[in-house]
């Protein structure tokens, strides 16, 4: 057994056995009907399927991938220039870090009802603008798309933060200064030189924040006050409220081929890049 | 523009965004009110949130979890990934993305059909270990892609000239890529600490009866809107890790 | 670690898996005390996270806290034991009205424990009161309204505003009740459960469609209880109630002891203390003795009669109404 062999079987192992496995009862589900009060049972039918194409989904699907991608685009544009900072900060690296962090050690329910505080109409920023009389009525900030958008790049950010710290930290510091010796001004170095350098990174983070926000249930229902529905949603809903898992299998089947999907065409494609 | 004082401001105004509900929940907890509009200094919820034992279970049981998951993960994920750089592995890599792709509610409620069909012949029933499973199963991933991406900037001609000089694979690996490898691998082991930690749709399905987390005890206090207690219980988490990171830096520049 | 420490422990167990905040921690700690047992008590926030765990059959929990139109369909599934009144002597202390209840009416699936309503919740400072469901249709509250994140309620309410049954499975009332929700929908702030408490407290909602339990902690819980700022209406066209009641799971082997925990659960001071910690109304009437009589958790006889109890649904008109949610909430 080669040493790569060894490497890979704990791995192989566990994702057969413990998700493999179950994601094949689900992809049987998915053929299955539901159960009078829950859980499956036979016939087995393509039905659930069939019901996925109706226009009411495929709108849901739609504004998913269209929020997750404007998510992931944020999170991206702010989080690059933060993990640059903490990648270049010496010997207070691991604080910084750490400090990102800090936020995700308190329950994600209660960071969230800290944001209905802030942005309700009686809450901390409306109080503040109005005191200081830049407005005169509350700004309607909760309960739409945009308090979605914020909700996800809150949550999704150090997941995007930490592989590009991972991979801009060992960014050999010698091609800056060769960059920057032949007259490259620093906006130029940026473009040319680290982000083609870290586009693992990139990429990397990039996937960590799309795929979860692509999934998110909670977000839209707390910040977007029930009235966004995402796959997420339609998925949850079929498993709990609705006690029609078969159809939520189905939906989550369409729902990580799509993912699945984007995500080998964006692979595809940033790796075709880097070759050339 | 790539000034690290200029990126530090920058930095400052994103840890605001980041720290400003924490403060928030903070504030809140020396509410002497019930709801979120003040009503005066008081400590009582702390001192609700000192005497209740489900808090305190739940506390506990979340770091064990947390620790053994991401312990158990965070090797098995380093592994797949160095093994992975060495020649691809489609099948494995196929999964670990799958994974990440699949919704919290359908990785836990198939993992619970499965415990229900294997449960049949082992005589077990759900509990700490099935959550430690399921936690190992979907944070694999996170590694993963975390260590992967920093391996493929890293030169594969060190281990090669370690190799020329004598070394075994292995010896390879322990003394030359694992040390360079040592931060990104640390990177992802926080990481999948706290997406362990922090864990509750997956945890709430498939946690037995002497298994409940620090979320699922939270979530329950905090959709019922039963007292600012799960305020007081963040702000000495934070409190805590704040403290805990301020003691790690400390150690480490002293 | 739980497992080392209950190896030692040495004393009989019982798993209770009830609603969260729905009992007094004290009184856990009195049977535990009095009988000599442990009690390991795990909560959930909803019937179908409960429903999720049971079904399997082996979930290792003694006694389940299922709402009332749950019990049909898990009795059908196999999964309740049935009662042995024999044990629970004290079942003369329920309240009269669940000593025969309609979803049971031989009391042989589940102990009634708690119950509550669906109502209106509104800001009288700043808003009318409301009288039945179409006043949360108001234009002039445009932005300030809530209904409830639940299908069946929020259905419900459309339905019982057009006059129909609250169960209605017939599919032209079905589609009237969605065009009225898709009409109330541009009024609406958001949906929202219990999280509107504090969005009612602080004067961002006016009114929402809420649980009488929800609203009796809003209005509780106030600043000054004598001049309260909430108020809670039970519509004049109807409303649904919903019981939760305590059921001995068939997976259990502790029978004997789970009896004796739903007897201890039907002692006066017991019922009166568990509905005091939860502010929750209470199925058990020599509790009420003790309790004071809140008008929002215990409507009088006139406005109880118009309450209807919801029961379980057809799978076809389940899946109809599912589906009319999905549309209403993504419209």
């Amino acid at each position: 057994m080669t040493l790569r062999r060894v490497f890979l079987f704990p791995a192989r192992a566990w994702m057969a056995v413990f998700f493999a496995a179950p994601l094949g009862i689900v992809c049987g589900y998915s053929f299955l009907t539901r159960g009078e009060y829950g859980g499956v049972e036979e016939p087995w039918t393509l039905e659930n399927f069939l019901r996925l194409a109706d226009p009411l989904y495929l709108a849901i699907l739609w504004r998913s991938v269209w929020i997750a991608a404007v998510a992931t685009a944020l999170c991206v544009a702010l989080g690059f220039p933060l993990a640059l900072f903490i990648a270049r900060g010496g010997k207070r690296k691991t604080l910084w870090l750490q400090l990102v962090l800090l936020p995700f050690w308190t329950s994600f329910l209660v960071r969230t009802y800290a944001w209905l505080f802030i942005l309700r109409d009686t809450g901390l920023v409306n109080t503040l603008l109005q005191a200081m009389h830049v407005t005169s009525a509350p700004l309607p900030l909760l309960y739409n798309e945009g308090a979605v958008l914020l909700g996800l790049v809150y949550n999704f950010l150090p997941f995007f933060v930490l592989p590009m710290y991972a991979t801009l930290e060992r960014l050999d510091p010698a091609l800056l200064e060769a960059s920057a010796d032949l007259g490259a001004r620093p906006m130029a170095t940026l473009r040319r030189v680290i982000v083609p350098l870290s586009m693992p990174g990139i990429v990397a983070g990039a996937m960590l924040v799309f795929i979860p926000s692509l999934g998110a249930y909670l977000t839209p229902d707390l910040l977007g006050g029930g009235k966004t529905v995402m796959l997420g949603n339609l998925v949850q809903n079929q498993f709990t409220t609705a006690r029609d898992w078969p159809f939520g299998s189905a939906a989550s089947l369409v729902l990580m081929l799509v993912s699945a999907w984007l995500l080998g065409t964006l692979m595809r494609s940033r790796v075709a890049k880097e070759l050339l | 523009m790539l000034k690290q004082r200029a990126l530090g401001v920058y930095a400052a105004c994103i840890f605001v965004f980041l720290h400003a509900p924490l403060v928030i929940l903070i504030f809140f907890s020396f509410n002497a009110g019930r709801f979120t509009v003040w009503e005066g200094f008081s400590t009582r919820w702390y001192e609700a949130a000192m005497n209740d034992q489900q808090l305190a279970d739940g506390l506990a049981n979340s770091l064990t979890i947390a620790l053994i998951a991401a312990a158990l993960s965070t090797v098995i994920g380093t592994a797949a990934a160095y093994g992975m750089w060495r020649r691809g592995a489609r099948w494995l890599s196929g999964m670990l993305y799958l994974s990440l792709v699949t919704p919290e509610i359908v990785t836990g409620v198939s993992l619970l059909a499965l415990y229900q069909w294997a449960f049949r012949f082992l005589h077990l029933q759900l509990g700490m270990h099935t959550v430690i499973v399921a936690h190992v199963a979907f944070s694999i991933a996170y590694v993963t892609i975390v260590v992967a991406a920093r391996l493929r900037n890293y030169d594969r001609t060190l281990e090669e000239a370690a190799m020329d000089l004598g070394a075994t694979e292995w010896r390879a690996f322990t003394r030359v890529t694992l040390p360079a490898i040592a931060p990104a691998v640390a990177a992802a082991g926080l990481l999948a600490l706290v997406v362990s930690f922090d864990d509750y749709v997956i945890t709430s399905l498939v946690a037995g009866v002497d298994s409940e987390t620090l979320p699922m005890v939270i979530y329950a206090m905090a959709r019922r809107g039963v007292s600012p207690v799960v305020n007081a219980v963040s702000a000495l988490i934070v409190v805590a890790f704040g403290a805990l990171i301020l003691l790690s830096q400390r150690l480490q520049d002293p | 670690m739980g497992l080392a420490a209950c190896a030692r422990d040495s004393r009989p167990r019982l798993n209770i898996y009830n609603w969260s905040a729905y009992i007094d921690p004290a009184m856990i700690t009195l049977f535990e005390r009095e009988r000599g047992v442990r009690i390991r008590y795990g909560t959930y926030e909803s019937n179908e996270e409960m429903l999720a765990k049971v079904m399997t059959g082996n979930s290792g929990w003694d006694v389940a806290f299922p709402t009332h139109s749950r019990l049909g369909p898990m009795e059908r599934a196999g999964l309740i034991a049935p009662l042995d009144h024999v044990r629970l002597p004290s079942l003369g202390n329920l309240d009269p009205r669940f000593r025969e209840p309609v979803w049971d009416s031989g009391l042989r699936l589940g102990l009634p424990y708690m119950w509550n309503a669906t109502g209106i919740a509104w800001n009288r400072e700043q808003a009318p009161e409301p009288r039945d469901w179409a006043d949360l249709w108001n234009p002039r509250l445009a932005g300030r309204m809530t209904m409830l994140d639940d299908p069946e309620d929020a259905i419900g309410a459309c339905l019982q505003k057009l006059g129909y049954p609250f169960g209605s499975t017939d599919e032209a009332q079905l589609n009237a009740a969605k065009m009225e929700a898709l009409r109330q929908k541009r009024l609406l702030r958001a949906y929202m459960n219990a999280e509107v408490r504090d969005q009612l407290v602080a004067g961002d909602v006016l009114a929402a469609q809420l649980w009488s339990t929800t609203a009796a902690q809003a209005i509780h819980g106030a600043a000054n209880p004598a001049k309260p700022k909430i108020g809670f209406v039970y519509p004049a066209g109807g409303y649904p109630l919903y019981c939760d009641c305590a059921v001995i799971l068939r997976e259990s082997d502790r029978s004997e002891l789970a009896h004796e925990f739903l007897e201890f659960l039907l002692w006066p001071e017991v019922a009166a203390a568990n509905a005091r910690a939860g502010e929750t109304a209470t199925a058990n009437g020599a509790a009420r003795a003790g309790l004071a009589g809140d008008p929002v958790l215990y409507p009088d006889a006139a406005t109880y009669r118009r309450g209807i109890w919801p029961t379980a649904l057809p799978s076809a008109a389940q899946r109809y109404r599912d589906r009319l949610w999905t549309e209403i909430k993504s419209a």
